[in-house]
């Protein structure tokens, strides 16, 4: 095997170009956004690297060349498909996409509260995912909220986050205790905003479009409220705390509070959130049903600014595969998310950094780098071998997104049929 | 232009839709009071398709169809037996299959028959989905007060009870606008929807309904069976909300109108006495109801090979 060379490539964040060769086999690492530092390979200015006939080169004038994104939130399992499609086409998905890793939130199919569940899964996905795939472990056995999953065996197991897949436990004594125990472990706990009996049976943020729909609203206050609960259990605990899919203006602020008093808390946002609100509901089109619901624009700037001040750490795609049949239902039957990983990058480059949203290095920070240091904190070490990989992405490409170029096989996305800019190129060799 | 297939929201049809109704139920009221049949209908199948008890609607529809000379099937559902929309899915199939040309549907879940409708090459006729829409109601309502009034620009009607749940009040108050009226709503708190959200004044007692200055006193019925948890002490009802004894003495003497889309809850909504009220609309709205589906029904263009 050779090296291979990438001549002419802009580093997204700073704009600086780069020739870069990459040693044969090696993985990159990105400790910093200032620069661009890889072991094990050679960064020059561009044009100063002195490259040998006949070696393998990708010429990147015009390409923006970063670290590909880590995904804090996503969900693996397609019902109806077996365990080992479903890594399958997921990874596919992540790579097309431009992500490299993700945080598997557990599901029915996927229980992660068992080392058997997590071996036979990671089986599958060292021999079929093109992405990584990091397993969360569940906070309750079976995710029924009423007993903690065998924490040791999980960390033994190398599991650094749990999370109910979203889902609050509904009993908070039982949390609380999970919290003081997995503190002494240095685990994460991931959960959302709830407070499940103010929103049970509601479908929509309320508003002009519940109204109209005849849709039970889901208050704000019960998300605010819920975040509220969970960061002051952890605070008493000493445990850390991520807060998961932060969906309301409030939710950020008391987020930006809690930060100033010290919690070890952080928190994301999933990019529905930045990219819709309830009014896109329309006539009942239940791509856009998810939990939390789509809120008001107020929500979603106060999201961006979060992102922007560091509130926000992660921005995540909370994907959510579901069968067509399953969303061909009524809007309080189907079910809730949608399918994002496939056309991840584009739709960040196209919706939030092209309009000038969103900085390249606000992008690379908090769907790269923060995730990184919060799920798999080694990748991020200068020394460590195995980091992450680089891309690069051409912003001049324009595409429609169709069934066709849907890896993951569902096609529950708000983006089918809408055009998007940019391509991905992942692996790099 | 062919008239629409479906009819789901009041919403979805043009002015020219909702005159055109309008009109038909004047003609076909005259039909149906003179105890004959008109032939719209002839040759089609109609089917009714509940999910939900009902009564007067599902009666309404059949008659209405009957009196067009269509056939009729009534689909029973256990309630219990359809919980999921994809067996609403497998449901139609089998319906189509049977070349159905008119599906009436109610169902618990908002937005169902728009999903029926965009299934199903039949006339798809939305009997009420949930808190979402109730058209015909809407379209017998405004006949009703039409009739009452003649043109309804400037007529103030206010809509009492449970705004929240209420797919009559969603429905009913945008086709009185559409046509002119302006509408209230009232009732307790929590039921009542903020008027940023609907643009619709809101008031939570009837000192506010009186000085608004109505025409009309719209009562809902009281759906306890839609409340998993109580939205109101419901023993206050009848004295904080309903028509009582003192407050129809004051409605008679402004000479307003009473109606009500039944059932009534006696004793919660209405006292015994504006069961009886010279200006109750309450059977007008039944006996329009007829009238306004047949017209509906003959309106409506089905997509389905018996039409071709």
């Amino acid at each position: 095997m050779t090296s291979t060379y990438i001549k002419n490539a802009t580093w997204a964040p700073t704009g600086e170009r780069f020739d870069i060769r990459l040693a044969p086999g090696h993985t990159q690492v990105v400790p910093e956004l200032g620069g661009l530092t890889i072991s094990d390979a050679e960064v020059r200015p561009a044009g100063q690297l002195n490259i040998p006939e006949r070696a393998r080169v990708i010429d990147a004038e015009g390409k923006l060349i970063l670290p590909a994104l880590f995904d804090m939130h996503a969900k693996v399992e397609i019902e109806g498909r077996s365990k080992r499609e479903s890594v399958t086409r997921t990874g596919q998905a992540a790579v097309q996409g431009g992500v490299w890793g993700m945080l598997v939130q557990p599901t029915p199919g996927f229980m992660f509260d068992n080392s058997s569940s997590l071996d036979s899964f990671r089986e599958a996905v060292g021999q079929r995912s093109a992405a990584e795939m990091m397993p969360a472990g569940c906070i309750s056995q079976g995710m029924k909220g009423d007993q903690q999953a065998p924490y040791n065996t999980l960390a033994a197991r190398g599991i650094r986050i749990l999370s109910d897949g979203g889902e609050r436990p509904g009993n908070l004594l039982m949390l609380h205790r999970a919290m003081k125990y997995v503190a002494e472990l240095d685990m994460i706990l991931a959960i959302r905003g709830d407070v499940p009996s103010i929103t049970a049976g509601t479908c929509i943020h309320p508003g002009t479009t519940s109204y109209e729909l005849g849709l039970h609203g889901t208050p704000a206050c019960a998300e605010e409220i819920g975040i509220e609960i969970i960061v002051r259990l952890a605070q008493d605990a000493g445990c850390r705390l991520h807060v998961q899919t932060v969906s309301t203006a409030e939710g950020v602020e008391i987020i930006r509070r809690a930060k100033a008093a010290g919690a070890q808390v952080t928190a994301e946002v999933a990019l529905h959130h930045l990219l819709y609100t309830h009014e896109d509901v329309g006539e009942y089109d239940t791509n856009l049903k998810t939990v939390p619901p789509l809120r008001d624009k107020s929500d979603t700037e106060a999201l961006l600014a979060g992102i922007k001040d560091g509130t926000i750490d992660c921005i995540v795609s909370d994907h959510t595969p579901c069968t067509p049949f399953a969303k061909m239902q009524d809007f309080p039957t189907a079910p809730q998310g949608m399918c994002m990983l496939d056309h991840y990058l584009p739709t960040l480059y196209t919706q939030l950094v092209k309009p000038g949203k969103l900085t390249w290095t606000e992008l690379v920070r908090a769907c790269c780098i923060t995730p990184c240091s919060i799920a798999c904190p080694d990748v991020t070490e200068p020394t460590e071998p195995e980091g992450i990989p680089l891309l690069l992405f051409d912003p001049a490409t324009e595409y429609i997104v169709t069934e066709e170029n849907l890896p993951c096989g569902t096609t529950n996305t708000p983006l089918l049929g809408k055009s998007l800019c940019g391509s991905v190129t992942l692996p790099l060799q | 232009m062919s008239t629409p297939k479906d009819l789901l929201t009041i919403d979805a049809l043009s002015d020219a839709d909702i005159h055109g109704i309008l009109k038909g139920a004047a003609e076909m009221k005259q039909v149906f009071c003179s105890g004959k049949t008109h032939p719209a209908l002839a040759g089609k199948s109609v089917l009714t398709l509940f999910y939900e008890p009902s009564t007067r609607t599902r009666s309404s529809f059949e008659l209405a169809a009957r009196r067009l000379q269509a056939d009729v099937t009534t689909f029973t559902v256990a309630t219990s037996s359809v919980v999921k929309g994809e067996s609403v899915h497998d449901t139609i199939d089998t319906l189509m299959s049977m070349h159905m040309d008119y599906i009436i549907v109610r169902h618990k879940n908002s937005g169902i028959p728009a999903v029926i409708g965009r299934h199903a090459k039949a006339s798809v006729i939305n009997a009420g989905d949930g808190a979402h829409a109730h058209p015909s109601q809407a379209f017998l309502d405004a006949f009703t007060l039409q009739e009452k009034y003649g043109d309804l620009t400037g007529k103030r009607v206010v809509i009492i009870g449970d705004i929240l749940h209420s797919r009559v009040a969603r429905s009913t108050s945008t086709i009185l606008k559409r046509l002119g009226a302006a509408v209230a709503y009232m009732g307790p708190g929590p039921l009542v929807p903020m008027e940023k959200h609907t643009g619709i004044p809101r008031f939570t007692n009837w000192d506010a309904v009186f000085e608004w200055k109505p025409d009309v006193i719209y009562l809902l019925r009281v759906q306890n069976e839609r409340m998993d948890t109580p939205y109101f002490p419901s023993a206050d009802y009848h004295q904080a909300f309903g028509v009582t004894e003192e407050r129809l003495k004051r409605i008679d003497a402004l000479n307003l109108s009473i109606m009500h889309p039944g059932p009534v809850n006696r004793g919660v909504e209405l006292c015994d006495n504006a069961m009886v009220y010279r200006n109750s609309l309450i059977c007008d709205q039944v006996e329009n109801g007829v009238a306004a589906r047949m017209s509906i029904l003959s309106y409506l263009t089905p997509r389905t090979r018996n039409n071709d």
